[in-house]
């Protein structure tokens, strides 16, 4: 956070309300792979859209909180046990993988056009981040069938949930931007 | 929607949620490294045991058992692919099914020094020690609200999801395309609605001079106590004479030992 300028309240508070929301989306969900992977309804829509709203900075900072909270109710629905696997994948898969779909709203510009860009590279990247993780912590956890090798698996589980997710994110995010409800206030 | 009843976190008083949760916090990664050391299946038997004190101390045994059954498939998978390599890579029975099941105990113990932290540490102990880290007030805050206000948001949601499955809304109906369409008029109503509780909760912050003093004091203050110097005692204690039994002496395997008695 700036030292300079702190943030005001207004926007703290949209912070605080939007990554509980996308905390009670997440879990509430239809279908979940074993070890966290999950597809959820459209639980990236809130913190995506406040980072639309408000900006990139904000956005980081609810997705940081959003992961704080999806651990926590990973560990509730599924035990600490599936989930976490070091120090360093815990940081890595929520904190730091959640904490980038705050890099939707990186175009600062209004229209579905760059609001799915900002999508696909937010998602993209927390793809990444799953991905890495996956082919260099949970190797030394989880042995992998040996022939497909070290980034094969993780590239399929990780990729498979995400992209349903990112389908669904795509859409729920055009039609909400097309509504403008972007620049709702009261 | 009973899971949001477990962030409804209580209060709970036991030796080991009453530790300062940093304090804790190291406790897990020396575990977590001295796990890392060992591959032989003696110490990590005894890791394994060591655990189990803290577990009943802070009466956390049944979250635990459950914890551990979400592990059970991840073990077996490791358990045998462990003992199917080795056995086929011409290792003795014994020794295969030993460095197999010293593999699948390693597993649980790095898993189940985790649990136990989390599972006996609130999101209200955690943000307290974030602000006595001087992690930014602001971060702190946002996450132990946003911690409340996801039980009071899940009712929300159940309320608008029920409100529009009243007036003819069809969730369960349609291709995928149209399941995600039907979606928007929960969404929308959320974020509204959303939109208007971050107004209330700004005007009521503002209304008591939030952010009018720089330096924040508390009500409660994350002192050591004789327990967390414990703690610490035990941690130095476990890394010293793990470092010591690594280096110096050698670990006799459970085979090895079998075979002497006889």
């Amino acid at each position: 956070m700036n030292e300079n300028k702190s943030l005001e309240t207004r926007v703290l508070t949209e912070i605080v309300v939007f990554a509980a929301l996308s905390a009670v989306l997440y879990a509430i969900r239809p279908y979940t792979l074993p070890y966290g992977g999950s597809v959820t309804l459209g639980s990236m829509v809130p913190v995506m859209w406040l980072s639309m709203r408000r900006g990139v900075r904000v956005g980081l900072l609810a997705g940081v909180i959003f992961g704080v909270l999806a651990l926590f109710i990973d560990i509730l629905f599924l035990g600490a046990a599936s989930i976490i696997a070091s120090p360093i994948q815990v940081i890595l898969e929520y904190p730091v993988a959640f904490g980038v779909l705050g890099l939707a709203g990186i175009f600062h510009r209004k229209t579905v056009g760059f609001a799915e860009a900002g999508v696909a590279i937010s998602i993209f990247i927390k793809f990444l981040i799953h991905f890495l993780v996956g082919a260099f912590i949970w190797v030394y956890v989880y042995e992998f069938p040996p022939e497909w090798g070290q980034f094969l698996w993780p590239a399929i589980y990780n990729g498979s949930f995400l992209l349903v997710e990112y389908i669904v994110s795509a859409i729920l995010i055009a039609i909400l931007v097309k509504r403008g409800t972007l620049e709702y206030a009261l | 929607m009973s899971v949001f009843d477990g962030l409804k976190f209580r209060r709970v008083y036991s030796p080991i949620h009453n530790l300062d949760p940093r304090i804790k916090f190291i406790y897990v990664c020396a575990i977590f490294v001295i796990a890392i050391m060992f591959g032989e299946l003696l110490p990590l038997i005894v890791l394994f045991i060591m655990q189990i004190p803290f577990v009943l101390l802070a009466g956390v045994k049944r979250e635990w058992l459950r914890s551990m059954r979400g592990a059970v498939f991840l073990a077996t998978i490791i358990f045998l692919t462990n003992f199917i390599f080795a056995y086929l890579g011409a290792r003795g029975l014994g020794e295969s099914l030993e460095n197999a099941v010293a593999m699948t105990l390693r597993f649980i113990v790095l898993i189940e020094s985790f649990s136990i932290f989390f599972l006996t540490t609130s999101p209200d102990h955690l943000g307290l020690a974030l602000e006595q880290t001087r992690v930014p007030y602001e971060f702190t805050f946002a996450f132990t609200t946003a911690v409340r206000f996801v039980p009071v948001l899940a009712e929300e949601a159940q309320t608008i999801m029920d409100a529009q499955k009243a007036r003819g809304l069809e969730l369960e109906r349609g291709n995928f395309l149209k399941r995600i369409r039907n979606y928007i008029p929960i969404l929308i109503p959320l974020i509204v609605s959303a939109i208007r509780r971050s107004l209330e909760l700004a005007e009521a912050m503002e209304s008591r001079a939030w952010g009018a003093t720089k330096n924040r004091t508390n009500l409660y203050e994350l002192k050591m106590h004789k327990g967390d110097f414990v703690l610490i005692a035990v941690t130095i204690g476990i890394l010293a004479a793990a470092i010591y039994i690594r280096l110096y002496l050698p670990i006799p395997s459970i085979n090895q030992l079998l075979t002497s008695i006889s």
